[in-house]
């Protein structure tokens, strides 16, 4: 019911000349762990916040405010995070959105996050009722493409959750193929809801996220214990061995470590597929005050380099103006 | 009823309506916080820092959070004086707080040069000199350590200033932070700004390399403030109290008792910075609240402050 009306209220706000992100509090839905390290937040918005996110592009981010979130008891915390946890945060944190979902005057927006340091942790705590600053939306999304036939994402880590939400949009493309690529070192570094359906290499409705829209997937870990054995990288390779589309007719969307982002970014180029990838950096604004977030960019047709701003110019990058850092 | 605050102050010969200014390199050229306040509500803006030829800034990471505080190495990336007068001025121009240029260079005749070719722009009132600056290896902070230097670099900007006011930034990473504020009052400062980043470093241990790939950066943020609180105070006791030249305090704040901490230390106006970039609304937030905190003591005048350390 909700898809219409969030590509009429997106018209209206890129039309507008007002402003398109802002300052919001949002209030928090329900956070549950989908595994272990692995979370989901669910945050509303009403208001100004809602008209806002109800235009919400797949790759944009926000920055939320978790400084004054409580960190959870000692044992809770993996050992290797604990003396990290103990810094006390001031700037805020850029996560990218899995999901948008408008329900009359409310919008709610979901997180997929792993904890890794003070903040990720602080977020864990997070309970249903509680209300955080959020500042969104930002950046640039996906460029979707509608002349293309195939969409293949690549997905590692956190970069599950943009893709998901680009996923459910691709899927609305009439006679768009789809398929994502998802990695991890093991079967249990998977960050998606399970049960898992089945791994065999060939693309199935194995990761509930992309099912759900009718996406269909294959699983690559490094050690073997489910789906194809290595990474997304030579996964998707194979797949392209075998594929019959035209590679003009094919778009490569990335998300996920840098490592990847280069190495598919090399396999596009070499087969001539276009690719965008979407960029992580430290970023202490967000907003494009600091210039922290420097992504190093090819001058077309020349070796000299300059510096985009991710949470600017990006996060999403076309995968060959980008000098990747390894 | 309220009684009524005068927040108004003169600011080496410049009335502005709060003693209140954004802080070099935390609020990008011109409007780029126009999207979350009303820049208007501003006493001072102070630009990015501004060099001759563009800079590309140092390679990443070029941040990374402290306790409390964050440590960065930007380089003084800049779209260079070419641009900045094509496409900022215009934007500045209808900015209502007074306009300051921060001024960064690698030679005495960068600074020259940019500061004249911008001394005759109706938008601005003045200009920052940025000596100051860890993050780059020529320039920068090398001008503003010794104070026969910063005698020179300032008196001859001055002159290149022609009659635009001219605020020196120095650094607090020096022995006697009084002896370049005297050396910067005596050659012709109309205002000092105090102060800008500590160089500092972050070891990751497991690699046991810097975090950021300049390996030192400038410390910015809550972290800094008590030590800024001192420098601001030592300054305005040896140097500035008996002369008009106004000290520009900043260094961590971020709330309104944070600001008001720097004026009872000696600042005459406070600048925000790092406190910009978690809440791009820090700056309206502090000119209200150094309102409230007048009220409610009944202080008439906000610039009955300055100085009223016991
Ligand atoms: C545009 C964008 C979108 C993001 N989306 C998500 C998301 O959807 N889900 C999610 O879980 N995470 C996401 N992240 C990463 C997330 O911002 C970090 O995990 C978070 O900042 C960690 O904060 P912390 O205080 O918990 O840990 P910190 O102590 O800040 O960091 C933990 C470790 O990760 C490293 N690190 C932190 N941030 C970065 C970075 N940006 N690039 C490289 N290394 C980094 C640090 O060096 C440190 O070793 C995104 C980042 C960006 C830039
Ligand atoms: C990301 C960043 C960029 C900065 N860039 C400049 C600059 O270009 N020129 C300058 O004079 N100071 C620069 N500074 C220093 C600030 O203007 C200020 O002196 C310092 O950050 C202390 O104030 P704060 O703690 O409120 O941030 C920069 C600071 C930060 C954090
Ligand atoms: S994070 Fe501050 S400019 Fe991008």
């Amino acid at each position: 019911m909700t898809r219409p009306f969030l590509f009429s209220v997106w018209n209206r706000i890129m039309c507008d000349d007002g402003s398109k992100k802002g300052i919001f509090e949002a209030k928090v839905n329900s956070n549950r762990c989908i595994g272990e390290g692995f979370y989901r937040v669910n945050l509303g918005f009403c208001g100004d916040g809602a008209r806002l996110f109800a235009g919400f592009i797949p790759g944009q981010f926000v920055e939320i405010d978790l400084s004054g979130a409580p960190l959870p008891a000692m044992d809770k915390i993996p050992e290797k995070l604990r003396d990290a946890s103990g810094r006390s945060i001031i700037l805020r944190r850029p996560f990218s959105l899995a999901d948008v979902e408008v329900c009359g005057d409310v919008v709610n927006i979901e997180i997929l996050y792993c904890c890794v340091g003070p903040a990720s942790l602080r977020m864990m705590e997070l309970k249903e009722g509680n209300v955080v600053s959020v500042i969104g939306p930002l950046g640039n999304g996906f460029d979707i493409d509608k002349n293309k036939k195939v969409a293949l994402l690549a997905v590692g880590g956190m970069g599950a959750g943009p893709l998901q939400h680009l996923a459910r949009e691709l899927a609305k493309i009439p006679g768009m193929e789809v398929v994502a690529f998802a990695g991890a070192q093991s079967v249990d570094r998977l960050p998606f809801e399970k049960p898992f359906g089945d791994f065999s290499a060939r693309p199935t409705l194995c990761l509930n996220e992309f099912s759900k829209s009718a996406t269909k997937s294959i699983v690559a870990t490094d050690d073997g214990s489910a789906g194809f054995k290595g990474f997304v990288t030579g996964a998707m390779e194979s797949w392209l061995d075998s594929c019959k589309a035209e590679m003009k007719d094919i778009i490569i969307y990335c998300c996920g470590p840098e490592m990847m982002l280069a190495t598919m970014a090399e396999i596009a180029e070499k087969r001539g597929i276009d690719c965008q990838v979407s960029m992580e950096r430290r970023m202490a604004c967000g907003i494009g005050l600091c210039q922290s977030c420097a992504v190093e960019c090819r001058k077309k047709g020349t070796d000299e380099t300059f510096y985009k701003m991710c949470c600017k110019d990006g996060p999403v990058f076309d995968s060959r103006e980008v000098v990747y850092t390894l | 009823m309220k009684n009524i605050v005068d927040l108004s102050i003169d600011f080496a010969g410049i009335r502005l309506s709060n003693p209140v200014f954004t802080a070099s390199g935390t609020c990008g050229y011109a409007d780029e916080l126009g999207e979350f306040m009303d820049i208007d509500k501003l006493g001072g803006f102070i630009t990015k820092s501004i060099s001759v030829k563009p800079r590309k800034g140092n390679a990443t990471p070029r941040m990374v959070e402290t306790d409390s505080g964050m440590l960065n190495a930007i380089g003084l990336a800049n779209i260079g004086l070419d641009r900045f007068i094509e496409e900022k001025i215009p934007v500045l121009a209808k900015m209502k707080a007074a306009v300051f240029v921060n001024v960064a260079g690698t030679t005495i005749d960068d600074y020259i040069e940019v500061t004249e070719k911008l001394a005759g722009e109706n938008a601005i009132a003045g200009f920052e000199l940025n000596i100051s600056c860890p993050n780059v290896k020529e320039g920068g902070i090398s001008f503003g350590t010794d104070p026969v230097q910063v005698a020179d670099i300032t008196a001859k900007v001055k002159k290149a200033a022609g009659d635009k006011k001219l605020i020196v930034k120095l650094t607090p990473t020096v022995t006697n932070i009084s002896e370049t504020a005297l050396a910067a009052v005596e050659n012709g400062a109309d205002a000092l700004s105090l102060v800008n980043t500590f160089t500092a470093m972050v070891i990751d241990i497991e690699t046991r390399k810097p975090v950021l790939a300049n390996r030192t950066g400038g410390l910015s943020g809550p972290a800094i403030k008590p030590m800024a609180v001192y420098l601001v105070n030592k300054v305005y006791n040896e140097v500035t109290k008996n002369t008009d030249v106004p000290i520009l305090g900043l260094g961590g704040i971020r709330n309104a008792g944070d600001a008001i901490e720097f004026m009872i230390a000696g600042a005459t106006a406070v600048s925000v910075g790092t406190a910009s970039f978690f809440e791009p609304r820090s700056c309206e937030r502090i000119v209200k609240g150094i309102e409230k905190f007048c009220q409610a003591k009944n202080i008439s005048a906000v610039r009955e402050l300055t100085g009223s350390i016991e």
